[in-house]
């Protein structure tokens, strides 16, 4: 027995020493909400392409992020360089709040989508909210084909789902678009209908086993599922417009940066702006930023004919509506009677 | 100083036993007290000074009131049917020759292994009103023409939070059961009493103070649980606490953080003032239960009754434990979860992913690091602690024993908060985004399991053992090392584990803490979970099964069959 405790005690001191080591690279800490399957296959390719660097991604949801964010703020000092989070309004807040580093990068001439002039932020991934079926439980004939039948259509009523605006940062675009075209009204047609807020993973597997008839969600989410388990779900782009979210990619200004590594920071940039940066964009089934993409993601269209019917969203707008947004959310879908 | 204090003390020895309590009661007024007060101070007074506003503003909206009346109902509910679940298995498995009682201990202590959150999605998928397997499978034997359960609602809530909390009730319950005093209830039963009349009028009565601590654990585990509610009540529109005070630390804004901390100061206050019922309840019925040179408690035969009832526990097995981790085992290797698992729909991917994936391996790497380090430190003092309760009349010696009961009682929530808001170098003390502030997370919210183990093993071993030893020479180090420690050690490995596993999956203190170096496991796993994939997610949580599994199995085997969870 004393030979199991003194193992345990040997383990334990063991595991305090393997807390000690240290990286002597300089070092980048990038923010992101992209799938860690895209995280890892970039880890690799930045390893070869900046083998000096010790760049690393951490992964979390747009709100989950933007939380530890503020946390973060408290203590004076960020845990990142770089950020690739999905709501582009977060750019112009952090813009605002002068956290940010600028920096013109060459690729920027490239570029088919809006960007800061200034070099605060650039778009570097464009992901679009659209809506999803199951073909093998249900004919789309029967289903809802925009946004606005989606919460109005009494014949998917409980059996729809969507992502959470409180805690995604795309979600919340998304009801800001919405809101946009069809005022809080929409809100209250989604309680009616009894939407389920919930994440995407959860919503797909529901989609999947027919508990779900339609969800709205990321089109990425759909095609990463089709190519990699060969799932016959179905995207549905919706006739009164999909959501575009060109997502943004930006540095943090090295006074509140984790490494001030800003110079690092700028390399990266231009690397993914660059074609065979967005060429991993596009392998994460994201769509590129680019005039002349490398790629269309898989079982997609090319972002120029999807973008003819998209929502207008206004960022400033969505920047200062954003907590009124949350809250009537909140009001008026969370507190659905059943 | 009273006078006979006086005569013959030996200085080393006293000093030692302040310098331990001084210690300990230091740590946890540095790490729990101080940020729990900080919590309250900080709704209160903001950066412009004293005002209501906060809490006004949380404690107005009707949102926050449901959100608190359904955790209140759901806890309770679950900590009613734990307990009354928990009690009947303990005396079953613990003092009654029911078949194969050893395989059923293990079995129900397994639940506690895993964590609940894999549970809610198993349920999630049994459950669901429309395409649930089991509703399914029910209408059609019963021929129903609706679903008979919607998981998506207060009973579903319950129903989860019960199947993954009556662990706690049974592991307290059955300690308590296997150390009382068998010569009471062998009084009944010479006196005529049959086992159950037994049953209700000593062994009951006199595990009412266990009963009661084990009710307490279970309501505040599910009063503070996020996971459960958060895959479970999402759908269906339900909030409890937990989720309100993660909702509003989302909103990613100083003025989020706020709020957070003004509701999570009310479900503080409900955990404290449960605990404080529960230790008024019991105070008064100190029963002394363990006699000094203890046997093993008797057994009671079933009699015809034997078959039946184990009958039914196997039953309870197989609907609380088996089916749920079946499915999520299934749903590891299953392609698309839309059709049948058959051979074209059998994939090995996803457990390729878990041993492949470095987000995995390193969260992995982190949970077992913190949590080896909150479970040896926890049982250090642990150690300390049970020496100092049964073989100490050290003054003072409660206050640490208290204050480990009120951190253990304390949400999640609330400790993670209140540790970012006064360990982020607001006070001197910067260990936010670092291993050591999860470290400490675990060990105040899990300590009192494995404390209450080792004590009552310490209450097991009369003290002459002790003495002998040291009337033969041996210092008190060695007498430990060479007496005691032996004695206790299953207790102490088994303590140990009961901080390890849930420190090793945690998530909801994670959740709040974890940065760039330190992600846990257990917030790896709910990342799967709602964001990426459930199969992966499915495939993390079965390898956590497995290797609980597989550890048990060793020891058991290392320390031949002294030791088994």
């Amino acid at each position: 027995m004393k030979k199991v405790l003194s193992l345990f005690v040997f383990l334990a001191v063991l595991s305090c020493y393997s807390l000690g080591w240290a990286a002597d690279k300089p070092k980048v800490t990038i923010y992101t909400s992209m799938y860690e399957d895209i995280i890892d296959a970039m880890t690799e390719v930045i390893k070869k392409r900046f083998p000096n660097y010790d760049v690393e991604f951490f992964y979390g949801g747009t709100g989950t992020l933007q939380a530890k964010i503020a946390a973060e703020r408290e203590t004076k000092k960020l845990g990142c360089d770089m950020l690739m989070l999905a709501d582009p309004s977060y750019a112009l807040e952090l813009k605002a709040e002068g956290l940010l580093h600028p920096y013109l990068s060459k690729e920027a001439k490239n570029l088919a989508l809006a960007y800061d002039p200034e070099g605060y932020w650039y778009p570097v991934r464009n992901l679009n909210m659209v809506l999803a079926y199951n073909p093998e439980k249900y004919k789309k004939e029967d289903l809802p084909k925009s946004f606005k039948d989606f919460a109005g259509d009494p014949d998917v009523k409980g059996a729809i789902s969507m992502p959470n605006p409180l805690t995604a940062g795309t979600a919340l675009v998304a009801v800001a678009a919405l809101k946009n075209a069809y005022g809080y009204r929409y809100f209250d047609l989604l309680a009616l209908n009894q939407v389920m807020v919930e994440s995407g993973s959860v919503a797909l597997t529901k989609l999947e086993t027919g508990e779900c008839r339609e969800i709205m969600i990321l089109e990425e989410s759909v095609l990463k599922k089709r190519e990699e388990e060969k799932s016959p779900l179905e995207v549905i782009y919706p006739s009164d417009g999909i959501i575009p979210i060109p997502s943004p990619i930006m540095t943090i200004s090295d006074e509140w940066s984790a490494h001030a590594n800003a110079k690092i920071c700028d390399e990266l940039t231009d690397f993914f702006l660059s074609s065979e940066g967005q060429s991993y964009i596009v392998k994460g089934w994201m769509h590129s930023v680019l005039k002349n993409p490398p790629a269309i993601p898989y079982d997609s269209k090319p972002l120029p004919e999807l973008l003819k019917n998209a929502m207008h969203v206004n960022w400033e707008k969505c920047l200062t509506e954003r907590s009124d947004l949350r809250k009537n959310f909140e009001d008026r879908v969370k507190r659905q009677k059943k | 100083m009273h006078p006979k204090d006086c005569v013959r003390v030996r200085p080393a020895w006293l000093d030692l036993k302040s310098v331990l309590i001084f210690g300990i009661v230091a740590f946890l007024l540095l790490f729990t007290v101080f940020p729990m007060l900080y919590l309250v101070f900080r709704t209160f007074v903001g950066d412009a000074g004293f005002t209501w506003e906060a809490f006004a503003r949380i404690y107005t909206y009707d949102l926050n009131w449901t959100a608190l009346s359904n955790t209140l109902v759901t806890a309770l509910l679950a900590m009613v049917f734990g307990v009354l679940i928990a009690f009947p298995l303990a005396w079953l498995v613990g003092r009654t020759n029911l078949y194969g009682r050893r395989f059923f201990r293990t079995l129900f202590l397994m639940t506690y292994m895993v964590p609940p959150y894999v549970g809610a999605m198993a349920w999630l998928r049994l459950l669901n009103p429309r395409v649930g397997t089991l509703n399914l499978w029910l209408m059609d034997v019963l021929g129903l023409a609706e679903a008979p359960f919607n998981i998506y609602s207060i009973s579903g809530l319950v129903w989860v939070l019960t199947c993954f909390y009556y662990p706690y009730a049974f592991i307290t319950i059955s300690r308590a059961m296997e150390n009382m005093d068998p010569s009471l209830e062998e009084a009944a039963r010479i006196s005529g009493a049959s086992p159950f009349k037994t049953l209700m009028t000593v062994t009951l009565p006199i595990m009412l103070p266990s009963i009661v601590a084990a009710a307490l654990l279970v309501f505040i585990s599910a009063a503070s649980c996020y996971g459960i509610p958060s895959i479970i009540g999402a759908p269906g529109q339900i909030d409890t606490v937990t989720t309100r005070i993660i909702d509003y630390v989302y909103v990613g804004s100083a003025e989020g953080l706020s709020d957070a901390t003004s509701l999570a100061v009310s479900l503080m206050f409900l955990a404290n003032l449960v605990l404080w019922a529960s230790t008024f309840l019991c105070g008064k019925k100190q029963y002394f239960t363990v006699s000094g040179k203890s046997t093993r408690p008797n057994m009671v035969d079933l009699g015809r009754w034997r078959l039946p009832l184990t009958l039914l526990v196997v039953l309870f097995a197989v609907v609380v434990i088996v089916l749920p981790f079946v499915t999520v085992a299934l749903t590891s290797i299953t392609q698309n979860l839309g059709k049948p698992l058959g051979l074209d729909n059998f994939t090995g991917r996803f457990w390729t992913i878990l041993v492949t994936r470095k987000g995995i391996l390193d969260t992995a790497t982190n949970s077992l690091i913190a949590a080896s380090v909150a479970a040896t430190a926890g049982m250090v003092i642990a150690c300390v602690m049970a020496w100092l309760l049964t073989r100490t009349r050290a003054k003072g010696r409660r206050i640490p024993d208290f204050l480990i009961t009120l951190g253990s009682s304390t949400p999640s929530v609330v400790i993670a908060l209140g540790l970012i808001m006064t360990m982020s170098g607001r006070f001197g003390i910067n260990i936010y985004n670092t291993l050591t502030i999860m470290i400490i997370a675990y060990m105040v919210k899990y300590q009192l399991m494995g404390m209450r183990t080792v004590v009552s093993a310490m209450t097991q071993i009369h003290p002459s053992l002790e003495e002998a030893a040291q009337i033969s020479g041996a210092v008190w180090t060695r007498c430990f090392w060479d007496v005691t420690l032996p004695l206790i050690a299953p207790s102490v490995v088994a303590g140990w584990f009961l901080i390890f596993m849930p420190s090793f999956y945690e998530l909801t203190m994670s959740t709040l803490l974890y940065s760039v170096n330190t992600k846990t496991i257990g917030y790896e796993l709910y990342t799967y979970q709602t964001y990426h994939s459930q199969q992966t997610a499915s495939a993390i949580a079965t390898a956590i099964l497995l290797l609980v599994i597989v550890v048990n199995y060793l020891l058991f085997r290392l320390t031949k069959g002294r030791f088994s969870l």
